[in-house]
């Protein structure tokens, strides 16, 4: 089965903070393909989180969520969905920081269980035989021994281990994952990363892969999007993305971290700082911090224009984008 | 030796906390040798970079050479001065450190100026009637506007902040400055104008920086000589360039093989470095890294393999470092 999994249309999230309306996340729309890997990137603060949480239904309660979510699950196309509705039912998410997220008084092994026994309608027996098996998948050693452990009792890398596992024991045709690997170690880092992209190849499943590190979503994605203060600023094929940026943003983003390939002279980084969403600048809201900023950025409305087959940028002027000269 | 910081075979060690019944016992509480006899120098201006993953002792080498935790044996010499025991006023001043979250190391309650200002008076660096001059010129040492001095730190951004972290540091006018993950919560965007902060402050003021991180990037962006830190110990001591272009630890390798690298695509279940490092409680014999090495021989089960190499400032602790010639 191929086609769209995830179509996401104008998504809004809009917060009443003190009686007034401030809106972090501003017309998200997003398509996702089968078996596909969407990378986006994004500062703290820029609504790549809110956006990824309200796929799946998990904003605070004094969020309003608007614009469409369709989802395929089983069937040939997307159809609209509730997202408190998919819950185990076709999307999983894991979090950043692994020892929050799990519930710190089950023991592992029943953490795992629950979804089968939940979602799959498994007997207590057959769930926990199920538990194993996907510690197993996950690369825990000893997973016997490690079920009945707290979940304080493991590593860090180990309860990233476990929350993925959670999140498979209902298999899911989308995994969210939320900065999965930013609290851990640069070698952690990259096991769970290889290990995303194996399970990714053998089950099938689609990955919408949130992070600050465009490195780390070079390594995993096949799509990247880029998120500036709420929106999308560009969209792509990350090697594409990487080599040639179409918005200023994503290439000042590159020109921020040092290369680990190269010896860098200077990084430029960007002046200022993102701005805060209860006062987003007018027209272009980049256009603050761009070096190719020109009179019309600021009344310009956004609208992400296609520059190439399957790439798109919101910038109006990609033409005065100098490259990174690689 | 003319060297101005001298650590030598710096050791920390932590009391861990033991069970009741170890207590009833009588049993000793277990000790965590957090740092294990690291030796490095550092000339006047130089930007040594410490790199290594959590629980390496890197952090806490930091603290011991700011004075923060006591060292259980070794020696640290600033310009030829033991600072061992009990540091006065004068020699705290001289090390002065940068923390990783500038949200949670800055006194809420304080205005930039106020905070500035009290360690101005508390160590008399200025007559009192400079004082209100020398924050001014503080904050625009860091490239801060003067208009920040009567802020409070939740008003400020986290690259503000972290400037202000600096500038704290810079008032005592130190001649190392160690800045312990500095940069790593603060955003990409960021992170690069405090980098280059840094760098300048080294260049125009002279200052030894100690520049500790996991990421190796970084590292290499703002250091002359790189440490690389593994269970406490050091296993490549080299100066940035050779390291990066050829590391000789196989510790080394695998952390340069797991650094996320722009496009490379990352091949199902790969992975640089298998398993996770043992307790620091419990080591394995021989060479620390060997349960995780792939070069691992019964010679690495024996002999602990100390740091040398062919001179004083290429030092590598493997037993197969320098096995083929230097390319």
């Amino acid at each position: 089965m191929s086609g769209n999994l995830l179509e996401v249309t104008d998504l809004r999230v809009t917060f009443d903070v003190h009686g007034r309306q401030v809106t972090p996340v501003d017309g998200v729309s997003l398509t996702l393909e089968r078996g596909v890997a969407l990378g986006i990137a994004g500062e703290s603060g820029s609504g790549k989180s809110l956006s990824l949480k309200s796929i799946i239904g998990l904003l605070p309660p004094n969020a309003t969520v608007g614009g469409e979510l369709r989802f395929a699950l089983d069937r040939e196309a997307p159809i609209p969905y509730a997202p408190a509705d998919v819950h185990g039912h076709g999307i999983s998410i894991i979090f950043q920081e692994p020892m929050t997220a799990l519930n710190p008084t089950m023991r592992v092994g029943d953490l795992i269980a629950e979804g089968p026994k939940l979602h799959k309608g498994m007997g207590k027996k057959e769930a926990e035989e199920r538990a194993i098996e996907l510690m197993r998948l996950v690369g825990i050693p000893t997973p016997e021994r490690r079920a009945r452990m707290w979940p304080h009792q493991l590593s860090g890398g180990l309860r990233q281990r476990v929350m993925i596992a959670t999140a498979l024991s209902v298999e899911p045709q989308l995994l969210l994952c939320d900065e999965p690997t930013t609290a851990l170690d640069v070698s952690i880092q990259d096991q769970i990363l290889g290990l995303l992209q194996e399970l990714r190849t053998r089950l099938n499943m689609a990955i919408i892969f949130v992070s600050h590190d465009l490195a780390v979503l070079g390594e995993i994605c096949d799509r990247l999007a880029i998120m500036y203060a709420g929106r999308i600023v560009e969209t792509g094929p990350v090697d594409e993305v990487f080599a040639d940026p179409q918005h200023p943003y994503t290439e000042a983003l590159m020109t921020s971290v040092p290369s680990f390939g190269a010896t860098t002279d200077k990084l430029i980084g960007i002046e200022g700082r993102p701005p805060d969403p209860r006062d987003f600048p007018p027209g272009c809201r980049f256009a603050p911090r761009c070096d190719y900023a020109q009179e019309d950025c600021t009344s310009a409305d956004h609208h992400l224009a296609d520059v190439a087959p399957g790439r798109t940028t919101a910038c109006i002027h990609p033409e005065l984008i100098e490259g990174l000269g690689q | 030796m003319s060297d101005f910081l001298e650590i030598k075979d710096v050791t920390v060690t932590f009391k861990v906390g033991s069970t009741i019944a170890a207590r009833l016992k009588g049993d000793p509480p277990p000790i965590l040798t957090a740092v294990d006899g690291i030796s490095f120098e550092a000339d006047r201006g130089e930007s040594i970079g410490i790199v290594g993953e959590s629980g390496c002792g890197k952090s806490t080498l930091a603290k011991a050479i700011t004075g923060l935790v006591p060292v259980a044996s070794g020696s640290i010499h600033l310009d030829g001065v033991d600072l061992a025991g009990k540091r006065d006023r004068a020699t705290m001043r001289r090390i002065q450190m940068v923390f990783q979250d500038p949200s949670s190391s800055l006194n809420p309650s304080l205005t930039v100026e106020k905070m500035l200002s009290e360690l101005l008076r508390v160590h008399e660096i200025v007559p009192r009637e400079k004082i209100p001059d020398r924050c001014a010129e503080l904050l625009e040492l860091v490239e801060l506007p003067p208009s920040l001095l009567t802020a409070l730190p939740r008003r400020l951004s986290g690259g503000q902040r972290q400037r202000i972290g600096i500038a704290r540091a810079l008032a005592l006018e130190p001649e190392v400055l160690i800045a312990d993950e500095a940069v790593a919560a603060l955003d990409v965007s960021v992170q690069a104008p405090v980098l280059n902060l840094l760098n300048s402050l080294r260049e125009n003021l002279g200052l030894t920086l100690m520049f500790i991180s996991h990421d190796l990037a970084v590292v290499r962006y703002v250091s002359d000589r790189v440490v690389v830190m593994y269970l406490g110990r050091a296993v490549e001591d080299r100066p940035t360039a050779e390291l990066f272009d050829n590391p000789r630890h196989p510790y080394t390798k695998a952390l340069m093989a797991a650094a996320p690298k722009f496009g490379v695509k990352k091949k199902p279940g790969e992975s640089a470095l298998k398993g996770e490092p043992p307790s620091a409680l419990d080591l394995p014999s021989g060479c620390r890294f060997r349960p995780r090495c792939p070069l691992a021989a019964e010679i690495c089960e024996q002999t602990e393999p100390d740091l040398t190499g062919p001179s004083e400032i290429e030092r590598a602790a493997c037993h197969f470092a320098w096995d083929e010639a230097p390319a």
